[in-house]
């Protein structure tokens, strides 16, 4: 009953979408407010549809119904609950699925939130994001159905990856990057809009601007999420490894925060509209590439999927969408409104957003070139050569550099012409403070240069973002005679988009000084311990108490004990483990990592053997990570400021 | 229509997607068996403690050649591995011989110190081995028999049942 019931949801949310995004489009040109309502509906019909058959899917998952195809291929009547309701995205077809899923759910959204607004533009995005919509259910309902009917089910699976059922964040890494990854599409419909529609006024790249903020804030949390998930995961202390995968999700990334920058250019100055509009359509292009790349068995990484049929037409896709892109905007920018303005000087605000979006192109293109070049030479020259880490990070890092750079500077300067002698003048603190960090490093004994830039221009960046949170909020209470913290609250709720925006700033800096330390002042060993001896490393001496067998239905751990001091204070104990999964020859190990504010101590288990009692460990001492997760926290709290609706804007709702 | 933007699109887009699609004739899996039952490249390189070593010296033995780095965790578990097959086979005629990959000689050597080697360490300047051996990550190990040809490349850390087969049906 499932399969075709399943398949049925889901050929009626390809009529839906297919339906909607025609209406969509009639709506945008005729202006018609009942076309405009039918598209609405159908928008609601695909969310209705495509969730209906995610909940089937789910229910045959918990149920194990084997009969599903799907099922049969990920699901196992052992693995734990929890496990069998996240593997809806631990295989190809059912990640799709997901993908048509989440599209969904943001286009009903954006059609209820769109039902008053923005009758001139609304209709055309919408129409937009539903023809998206088209391929991902065409390919749910044809060529990755995961509804298929087994013709003689069995009673019983292989169980997802053993690697997706390691660790709870996979619960919730994979949603979390869904989220922002596809809603990538609700901007590009709405980029799409303007240039359809010829006209771009403020009000719609506003619009635009809030819609990209809260994918942009899933991808960030996603993508720290996911390296959160390495780091306690894959047993190697480290949380970035440049992989495809990894990288496909950093490149929407940094365009969209390109166009998080270039749009407020576009908004105070009318200037830089067709490269922000085409930054919007540069990231949804790149989600499907990174979709692809992790789909289509072209690309070979810890993450992806088995070759699949889907790759080729996911391929038609990538190339059609980049035609359209490509032939909307050159078609069409030209009818935008174009500045009446020259761009300011280079002491001015918007050139350094024009430096920030220069070093972000930069940077997505390095990474893309990083990731498909290994392909580029093969299919040129029919040698294999292989772009590891050592490439990105050569390259990687004096961007960085750069972008922390203009975080400084860039807020310091005013919008429009200015003089170098403002800059000077209201740098003078920041550059000071710099030094004396610079100087206090020396003098800790810190030499290695890329720490000491990075620790350098993090102060510096972090200052002027300090003062640029506090002084709205200084100088209210200097002339209206208000107490400090009220007129700070008063001037970060009114301005919240703007507070917001350097909170996000603070905790990129964070995350630059955790990132900077945890890989300069890294320190790792080996040891072999005997039952009942010690071993000392840095500050640590790990006793090794024994080892124990655990079955449990899905897998059976060997569980080595450890007994941790630091400085003869009792850290407790750790247990890392190696765990074999049934149908899987390899042992997958779990770490254990023992977080503190100053550094984490990160045991993993490389081989026991319980005859012998004895036990073989990688140790790592790694400064500062817990920094990371915390300054991802931060980004996601200032994300949460800026995009909060504002009082106004809700009483006009 | 904006032909700045059309040809700056079409200059992006047409050999992109040409190259995604070539992509589709060379499965990256597949690509590692692609030097297997071919002679192995000869190769002149010199030790970590500065000494000339040639494949050529092999003259007639098997051997195991493995790319490593010391960035990378996998070698790291595959180390022991490698330790125990060298005691094993060493004395049965095995040459054992690594190649280091993008990385500091003197990481490598520190590294060795600790965790021990019975095998010469080879620098590898500009990766031209790696090149030659299609190397697309570390570790990699190739087998490689006495008349020079190569059996076996395992991408990844070798486990140690792949290890003994392997060398049982070289000896």
């Amino acid at each position: 009953m499932i399969p075709e019931l399943g398949r049925a949801a889901v050929l009626l949310g390809l009529v839906a979408c297919t339906t909607g995004a025609v209406t969509g489009m009639w709506a945008g040109k005729t202006g018609r407010e009942d076309v405009w309502r039918w598209t609405r509906w159908a928008a609601y019909t695909f969310t209705g549809a495509i969730a209906f058959a995610t909940l089937l899917m789910e229910y045959a998952l918990i149920t194990h119904d084997y009969s599903v195809k799907y099922v049969a291929e990920v699901g196992s009547n052992e693995t734990p609950l929890a496990f069998t309701i996240v593997s809806l995205w631990s295989s190809l077809d059912g990640s799709i699925l997901l993908w048509a899923f989440v599209l969904s759910i943001w286009s009903g959204i954006f059609a209820y939130k769109m039902r008053n607004q923005h009758p001139e533009h609304a209709p055309w995005a919408l129409g937009s994001i539903l023809a998206v919509g088209i391929f991902f259910t065409f390919m749910v309902s044809g060529i990755a159905n995961p509804f298929e009917r087994v013709l003689e089910p069995l009673t019983n699976g292989p169980g997802p990856n053993p690697l997706l059922q390691n660790h709870i964040l996979m619960v919730i890494h994979p949603p979390t990057l869904y989220l922002g990854y596809v809603g990538m599409s609700v901007p590009f419909g709405m980029a799409c809009a303007a240039l359809l529609s010829g006209r771009m006024p403020t009000a719609w790249s506003r619009s635009i601007r809030r819609w990209m903020l809260v994918p942009w804030t899933c991808l960030t949390v996603g993508i720290i999420l996911g390296g959160w998930w390495s780091y306690e995961v894959l047993g190697w202390g480290g949380y970035w490894a440049w992989d495809p995968v990894e990288n496909a999700s950093f490149l929407p990334w940094l365009t969209a925060t390109a166009f998080i920058h270039s749009s407020m250019v576009m908004e105070r100055r009318e200037h830089l509209k067709g490269w922000t509009l085409a930054l919007v359509m540069a990231t949804f292009l790149l989600t499907l590439l990174g979709t692809f790349m992790t789909r289509s068995g072209v690309f070979n990484s810890v993450h992806s999927f088995t070759q699949s049929p889907i790759g080729p037409v996911f391929l038609g896709f990538l190339g059609f969408a980049l035609v359209v892109c490509i032939i909307l905007l050159a078609a069409r920018v030209d009818l935008l409104t174009q500045p009446t303005t020259k761009l300011a000087g280079p002491w001015s605000r918007e050139f350094a957003f024009l430096g920030n979006n220069l070093l972000f192109a930069a940077f997505t293109f390095t990474v893309l070139l990083g990731t498909l070049y290994p392909l580029l030479n093969e299919v040129l020259t029919d040698v294999q050569i292989s772009v590891g880490a050592p490439y990105f990070n050569r390259m990687s890092v004096p961007i960085c550099m750069g972008i922390l750079f203009l975080m400084g500077v860039g807020p310091a300067l005013p919008w429009g012409n200015s003089e170098p002698g403002v800059l000077a003048s209201r740098l003078a603190v920041p550059a000071g403070l710099s030094v004396v960090i610079l100087i206090g490093c020396l003098l800790a004994g810190l030499r290695e240069p890329m720490a000491l830039m990075t620790f350098a221009l993090s102060g510096f960046a972090g200052a002027v973002t300090l003062r640029e949170l506090t002084e709205p909020g200084r100088h209210r209470a200097a002339t209206l005679g208000e107490s400090l913290p009220k007129a700070l609250l008063t001037t970060w709720r009114t301005g919240h988009r703007r507070a917001g925006g350097y909170v996000v700033h603070f905790g990129v800096v964070i995350i630059a000084v955790a990132i900077a330390a945890s890989s300069v002042y890294r320190s790792e060993t080996e040891m072999t311990l005997r039952e009942g001896s010690t071993k000392s490393f840095m500050d640590y001496d790990i006793t090794y108490t024994g080892s124990e067998r655990q079955d449990e239905p899905h897998r059976w751990s060997r569980v080595a004990n450890f007994e941790i001091t630091k400085n003869g204070r009792d850290l407790g104990k750790a247990a890392p483990r190696l765990n074999h999964y049934k149908k899987m020859n390899q042992a997958i190990g779990t770490p254990t990592v023992i977080s503190g504010w100053d550094e984490d101590l990160y045991l993993s288990l490389v081989q026991v053997d319980p005859e012998a009692k004895m036990a073989s460990l990688s140790v790592v001492v790694e400064p500062l990570v817990w920094w990371l997760w915390f300054g991802g926290g931060v980004m996601l709290f200032g994300s949460l400021i800026a995009g909060w609706p504002s009082q106004r804007r809700r009483e006009i709702a | 229509m904006n032909w700045k933007v059309l040809t700056a699109g079409a200059v992006i887009t047409v050999p992109l997607v040409a190259l995604l699609a070539e992509g589709f004739n060379r499965d990256p899996k597949l690509r590692s068996n692609a030097l297997e039952g071919r002679q192995a490249p000869i190769f002149s390189l010199t030790t970590l403690d500065g000494d000339p070593f040639s494949l050529d010296e092999a003259n007639g033995k098997p051997v195991v050649v493995n790319f490593w780095s010391t960035w990378c965790q996998p070698c790291k578990i595959e180390h022991p591995v490698l330790l125990r097959a060298a005691e094993t086979y060493g004395p049965m005629g095995v040459h054992f011989v690594a190649v280091l990959y993008q990385d500091d000689a003197s990481k490598a050597r520190a590294y060795l110190n600790r965790s021990g080697s019975h095998w010469p360490t080879l620098e590898d300047p500009g990766g031209r081995t790696a090149i030659a051996y299609g190397v697309a990550g570390v570790p990699e190990t190739f087998f490689i028999d006495a008349s020079g040809t190569i059996v076996r490349k395992v991408s990844g850390p070798v486990s140690q049942e792949i290890m003994v087969t392997t060398l049982e049906q070289m000896l």
